[in-house]
């Protein structure tokens, strides 16, 4: 079976929060959503972009843990701490360099985006994808992926995968906007 | 090797770990040499060593081995050995007896994610707790019982005399029987988590035979072989006794072996919650760290910089062109500063509060 990734195009954000109300919805999420909606510029315009864990190659949040409680799966998604292990020290909170995991302090119990596990495992859409009516959260194989690249090959540098902008190397693919960076894209 | 300062090298100090080839030699020495004289003294020189379970005996030493090489090599991963050496330095704070008995016996934590989970650890912690304290005590001769006058037994403790307890008494009754009910405590608990596994959704995603089940079909294994043997003394005049009890010791000596290296080495490591709790208080009280964008606190600075620190031995450098280290910025910070990688646009500096993270509309 293609393994697909997840793929943003963020410039297609309408801000609907769908994929933050599916996130509750995922087995095992437990109602808690994992992921964010951010407005880019709140006093002067609508764009929102998405932001969630982009399932680093070297997730800093791993090294950081001193419980060894993130692991990370076959497929490469980094999952949520291993509820018999995380000690609650909250060291991968602040090692994210996206500001991803959350805490439960009740709980004691940090949890983040598993990229749906119970989903992606079977290369079904996560949530998130599922539901995004804008097509900014997709689900992609590599070769579709490609070929995003190629339509989006305007000559002009405007596209931009992980590696630019990003920290280090993912296994989400970020394309950023654009829009925002004068180029118009037709749907 | 053990990694001996240079300074210590040069004077030629007799530190005790110079007689030592590895932290695992020292470990191994001190804790097989602190059973021998504990049971030296319990056994009272060796005259009331239960022979019968030698077999447990050797399964603890190879467990010990296996235990120190385990959690020794774990805790040179960079982030622990931080924790342990700054959790120890904090260990006889105020609060520690009250956040032991929280994390440790009572599972508060655990209890917020659920009676259900809380029930099933309860039972079966609680349950394997029981069964350790009785039986290591009896193992290493810690724990004996003499019968000096027919019909009363004299419980030796340590080679001294406790208390003398009629034998068909209430004391005598749960002494017997303490390993049974935390048998029948440990199979509930099993079951518990075992309905659990076949219904929960995100355990059923993640869950693997090795890691997940394995543990709970050993636990298993060793409640029910022990029940068993008390079935057949009680109902078949311990027709098979010899057997089932073979049986018994192998299923206890092979957990234990294997105790450290799958799921079950949560039990020994958990306290290091403990530990990252002191930290954070006791870091928290002293200094907080201020996010470099919005200016409110959010970490301890003393974790702030730990974090750095591991991150930079990991190869993992976020310092920004801005200035900061990402593990500077409050988490609603880091984020936009990140949307702000993504736009072009100083997200990060826009003095508006998140909105609508919950999906509630």
């Amino acid at each position: 079976m293609t393994k697909r990734k997840l793929y943003l195009e963020l410039e297609n954000c309408i801000g609907c929060r769908s994929c933050l109300a599916a996130c509750t919805q995922c087995g095992g999420h437990e109602q808690k959503n994992r992921n964010y909606v951010y407005d880019v510029n709140p006093l002067v315009n609508r764009q929102t972009m998405p932001l969630m864990c982009l399932h680093c190659a070297d997730p800093a949040c791993a090294r950081s843990c001193p419980a060894q409680a993130i692991q990370i799966h076959e497929t490469g998604a980094v999952l949520s701490a291993l509820v018999e292990k995380c000690i609650g020290c909250q060291n991968c909170t602040i090692a994210c360099p996206y500001g991803i995991p959350k805490f439960d302090e009740e709980e004691n119990l940090m949890y983040k985006c598993d990229l749906c596990i119970d989903r992606t495992k079977d290369d079904i859409p996560p949530m998130c994808a599922s539901v995004c009516p804008s097509n900014t959260l997709q689900w992609l194989t590599e070769e579709e992926i490609e070929m995003k690249k190629q339509s989006h090959d305007v000559g002009n540098d405007k596209w931009v995968t992980s590696m630019h902008y990003l920290e280090g190397e993912t296994n989400v693919t970020v394309n950023l906007p654009g829009i925002l960076q004068g180029t118009v894209k037709l749907f | 090797m053990q990694n001996i300062p240079v300074k210590q090298r040069a004077k030629g100090v007799q530190s005790i770990d110079r007689a030592f080839a590895s932290h695992f030699a020292k470990s191994m020495f001190i804790t097989v040499s602190g059973i021998l004289i504990i049971s030296f003294f319990a056994t009272r020189m060796f005259t009331h060593v239960d022979l019968n379970l030698y077999g447990y005996m050797v399964g603890t030493i190879v467990f010990l081995g296996g235990f120190f090489y385990r959690f020794i090599a774990w805790g040179e991963r960079p982030p622990t050995k931080n924790l342990i050496k700054k959790g120890l330095k904090l260990l006889f704070r105020k609060s520690t007896p009250k956040t032991s008995a929280e994390h440790l016996a009572t599972y508060r934590f655990i209890w917020n994610r659920g009676i259900y989970r809380w029930t099933q650890h309860v039972l079966i912690g609680w349950g394997c707790i029981l069964s350790c304290l009785v039986t290591f005590p009896l193992v290493f001769g810690w724990m004996y019982f003499t019968m000096a006058e027919s019909g009363m037994y004299t419980i030796v403790l340590l080679g001294m005399n406790v208390m003398t307890i009629p034998a068909d008494g209430f004391i005598a009754f749960m002494s017997y029987n303490a390993l049974n009910f935390s048998a029948i405590m440990v199979i509930l608990g099993v079951c518990m988590a075992l309905y659990r596994r076949l219904k929960n959704l995100q355990a059923r995603a993640e869950q693997q035979f090795m890691y997940d089940f394995l543990p709970l079909y050993l636990l298993l294994l060793i409640s029910i072989t022990g029940l068993a043997l008390t079935f057949i003394n009680v109902f078949l005049h311990g027709a098979g006794h010899y057997v089932m009890s073979l049986i018994h010791q192998y299923s206890v000596i092979i957990t234990l072996i294997y105790l450290p290296f799958g799921k079950l080495a949560h039990i020994p490591f958990r306290p290091l919650s403990v530990f990252a709790r002191n930290y954070r208080e006791h870091y928290g009280e002293k200094s907080m760290k201020q996010c470099r964008v919005c200016g409110n606190e959010f970490v301890s600075t003393e974790q702030s910089n730990d974090v750095i620190q591991v991150l930079g031995v990991n190869d993992l450098e976020f310092e920004m062109k801005e200035g900061f280290h990402l593990a500077e910025l409050c988490l609603p910070c880091r984020r936009k500063y990140r949307i702000s990688r993504f736009s072009g646009f100083p997200t990060h500096e826009v003095p508006v509060k998140e909105a609508n993270q919950n999906a509630k509309g």
